[in-house]
């Protein structure tokens, strides 16, 4: 090739990455000024997310009990008696470390929903951990048990693996992008695309799914369970915008990455995100700064 | 009023335009010189010697250089092992003696030091004819002694045939010495003892049989001259030292060397080690000793320029001066100089580049502590200390350890690492490696956490993926700090750090793809581009 011909391409590259939100404008024009450090805790800790949303009304799986410190594990077997199912998680965790979910029960004993059998003894061991630290690096945690989200049929037979959930981006209070992340059996049943979930791009309009990506390479079927990744519409698409639109509204932090689980009855805010990753363009095959800009005309229009 | 944005571009313009200004001034009204910026030559050489023990008693002995007004002798350091080493000095040599009692089996020593050795030249007056009388401590170098006999009768033979007529002045003397020699005595690659007698005899010699003719011939017409032993300073490994000689001529010791055809010159790659005909290794016998030469060359900042200034409130010197008097050495100051330039590079291949490295100090900070190991062994130091820290790190999980006393332990398991490693590196002769206790302890011991992080939540590929990473970053960021112009101009010019300010400011509104995001999203930007 020569030297014009390397400029002309060049040049495509670059007409065709404008529309690409980079990880520096990211940080710069969207975090740092619609994410104040102060309101960070809001979406880092778990528990304080649910107690700011379920003020305001927001749908959230159900908190049967919270611990804090090691001697509230006292009372363990009597707060869990009346619970088959629940889920235990650390407030401050990341990538999904520390989460057991516990999915029947045979005496004294709590079989997790993968086989593992925990008496009395490993379940105040694995709570200790939590509270020590032990998956939030560093601090000392709070532990979650929560209600077992009983998925959408639709979802768990997309994957069986683990708890699909929905990724939405809302900016200025307004979802901009969307994307379902699937677990796979090699992520291990856990939903983060550098895991090895699968993404799935969903028209934000139509709330179909319109592309998917798997490591960074697009496909077409999930590579266990063969079901099409495209052409189908996610259940209670409606529902999912407008809780998303009321979990931002009512938090101080206006560039999000908002979780959230399809249950049978609706969706869930599971958690929300003030770094959410820039990937998601990737899963829709769409540029987002374009979709950025349109939320920033329309929230300034309507601020007038 | 000022908007944000105002005052940000009058900042930058303010951070590049002021140490600008401030440099123009000193080039053009300070008469600082860029000439005196531009790094001079300098030599590292070790001089490795080993011997096999079988029991007895093992000594052995060479010459060190020294500072005299040609060449300049610095950073000297020895690693002797079992040995006892002694350094006497003479009033023209230097000698080093290394001792141990029963050695038994392999022992090796090591003498290191830098040297910068300037060229020089010496013009002999046309008219200046050879005195009759000279002082007595000059008088020595005109006896015969073994290897210059001058009464042989060969001597005066030779003298016959370079000096048809008598009482030539000093320079056409000389100039007839050094032809014949350099024209009539074959080079001869040679590494043993020749006489000046057999020289002759032969019509052919190596460095140490032309340097004893030569002052057989010049003692003859009363010429005081004597030989002078060193090394030819050249990248690589030898084994090879050099001998030439020096005339007394009007209260100068003058040098010539007929192998290399220098008349009254020396190279700046020349060093001297001893004055005199002797031998440069002397050593107990049976004891298969061996010698090598190393040396690496490099370019070291002068000091000139630090003098140019005076009195001038702008001259940084006064201030280096200030550091030196409290025990901070101008070359720790350099290293700390460079930092800021380390951290830019740093930026740079994290914002620009795209690559994930350890922290946004540490590869600066390794680099900077790879300047005395050099940036292999600094690179293999770097992943010995993260990789062992990492797996003590892996065995403290167990305990279950609160944050801060388990970072306590990593910091401590770094400096137990580091110290180990140089203990050991002494011990197997790996000098560079021994050189590892500048590292930044406490940021390795951070790293070697994130590592586990890293390597907990995104697997260990992800981890490795990022030590690469990091490992690329600290050896570009080793290239710009190892550069000799950069630490002039930031020794000369301090104020360049405001420029380094400057371009963060700028990199810190970049908002462009990172080199790595055009590959990431490559297929995206391909279907935009088709649409």
């Amino acid at each position: 090739m020569s030297w014009s011909n390397w400029l002309e391409e060049w040049r495509k590259v670059r007409q065709g990455s404008r529309s690409v939100l980079s990880m520096n404008q990211r940080n710069l024009h969207f975090i740092y000024p619609n994410n104040a450090r102060e309101h960070f805790p809001i979406a880092d800790n778990k528990l304080l997310t649910k107690k700011v949303l379920s003020k305001h009304g927001v749908p959230v799986p159900k908190t049967y009990v919270a611990y804090s410190s090691f001697y509230e594990l006292r009372n363990l077997v009597d707060d869990l008696v009346s619970y088959e199912e629940f889920v235990v998680k650390p407030a401050q965790g990341s990538g999904g470390g520390g989460i057991l979910v516990i999915g029947s029960r045979e005496g004294d004993v709590w079989v997790s929903i993968s086989g593992q059998r925990y008496t009395e003894a490993d379940m105040r061991k694995h709570l200790a951990d939590i509270i020590f630290g032990v998956y939030s690096f560093g601090l000392t945690d709070e532990v979650i048990i929560e209600e077992r989200v009983e998925q959408h049929d639709e979802l768990t037979q997309l994957s069986p693996f683990g708890l699909t959930d929905v990724r939405v981006i809302s900016y200025l209070d307004e979802p901009v992008l969307a994307m379902l992340r699937v677990p796979t059996r090699d992520s291990d049943g856990k939903a983060n695309l550098h895991q090895g979930a699968l993404g799935v791009g969903i028209d934000i309009q139509t709330g179909q799914a319109i592309h998917a990506i798997h490591e960074g390479e697009p496909l077409t079927q999930h590579p266990d369970t063969s079901v099409e990744l495209q052409g189908w519409e996610l259940p209670y698409w409606e529902e999912i915008l407008r809780v998303s639109r009321q979990a931002a509204t009512n938090v101080p932090l206006k560039y999000l990455g908002v979780d959230l689980a399809v249950s049978t009855d609706g969706p869930l805010i599971l958690e929300i995100n003030v770094r959410p990753g820039i990937e998601i363009q990737n899963a829709n095959m769409l540029g987002m700064r374009p979709l950025l800009e349109l939320a920033r005309a329309r929230g300034e229009g309507s601020s007038i | 009023m000022l908007s944000k944005k105002h005052l940000y571009l009058i900042l930058v313009t303010l951070f590049i335009t002021a140490p600008l200004g401030l440099i123009a001034y000193k080039l053009l009204v300070l008469d600082y010189r860029m000439t005196d910026i531009i790094p001079a030559t300098s030599y590292h050489i070790d001089i490795v010697m080993s011997v096999d023990g079988h029991g007895d008693d093992i000594e052995m002995s060479t010459y060190l250089p020294k500072s005299d007004a040609r060449q300049h002798i610095t950073e000297e350091e020895q690693s002797s092992g079992n040995f006892s080493i002694d350094i006497h000095s003479s009033t023209l040599n230097r000698v080093v003696s290394w001792r141990q009692e029963s050695v038994k089996g392999r022992g090796s020593v090591r003498y290191s030091f830098s040297a910068q050795a300037q060229h020089v030249r010496y013009l002999i007056p046309e008219g200046l004819n050879i005195p009759a009388n000279y002082p007595e401590s000059v008088a020595l170098y005109l006896r015969s002694e073994e290897g210059v006999p001058l009464e042989n009768p060969l001597i005066d033979e030779a003298i016959g045939k370079i000096f048809p007529q008598k009482e030539l002045p000093i320079l056409e003397s000389l100039t007839r010495i050094h032809r014949y020699l350099q024209d009539h005595l074959k080079n001869k690659n040679f590494s043993g003892y020749t006489d000046a007698i057999t020289a002759y005899k032969l019509g052919e010699a190596s460095c140490n049989g032309k340097g004893r003719l030569f002052v057989a011939l010049a003692r003859k017409i009363n010429l005081p001259s004597r030989l002078v032993g060193g090394l030819i300073m050249q990248s690589g490994n030898k084994r090879v030292s050099h001998q030439w000689v020096e005339v007394y001529v009007n209260g100068y010791w003058v040098p010539f060397d007929t192998i290399n055809d220098h008349f009254a010159e020396l190279p700046a790659n020349f060093l001297t080690l001893y004055y005199g005909d002797e031998v440069l290794f002397r050593h107990s016998p049976n004891i298969n000793f061996q010698y090598f030469f190393q040396t690496s060359k490099r370019l070291v900042s002068k000091g000139s320029l630090q003098e140019r200034l005076g009195d001038s409130p702008l001259n940084i010197a006064n201030l280096y001066l200030m550091f030196e008097q409290i025990g901070i050495p101008q070359n720790l100051l350099k290293i700390i100089l460079m930092i800021p330039l380390g951290a830019l590079v740093t930026v740079f291949f994290r914002n620009v580049i795209g690559l994930e490295t350890f922290g946004t100090f540490l590869p600066a900070l390794i680099a900077a502590a790879a300047r005395d190991t050099g940036l292999l062994w600094g690179s293999i130091g770097f992943v010995l200390v993260i990789v062992l820290t990492a797996l003590i790190r892996r065995l403290l999980d167990w305990m279950q350890l609160l944050h801060s006393p388990k970072m306590a332990i990593l910091l401590t398991a770094v400096v137990i690492i580091i110290l180990g490693t140089t203990v050991l590196s002494v011990k197997f002769g790996l000098g560079e490696l021994a050189h590892m206790s500048l590292f930044p302890i406490a940021i390795l011991a951070i790293t070697a956490e994130r590592f586990t992080i890293y390597e907990a939540e995104q697997g260990l590929y992800k981890a490795a993926r990022v030590t690469i990473a990091t490992l690329v970053v600290i050896a570009a960021a080793y290239a710009v700090m190892d550069s000799q112009f950069l630490q002039s101009m930031i020794m000369a010019f301090p104020e360049l750090l405001l420029v380094l300010i400057a371009l963060n400011m700028w990199l810190g509104k970049w908002i462009g793809m990172r080199v790595t995001e055009f590959i990431r999203f490559r297929q995206l930007i391909r279907s935009e581009v088709a649409k």
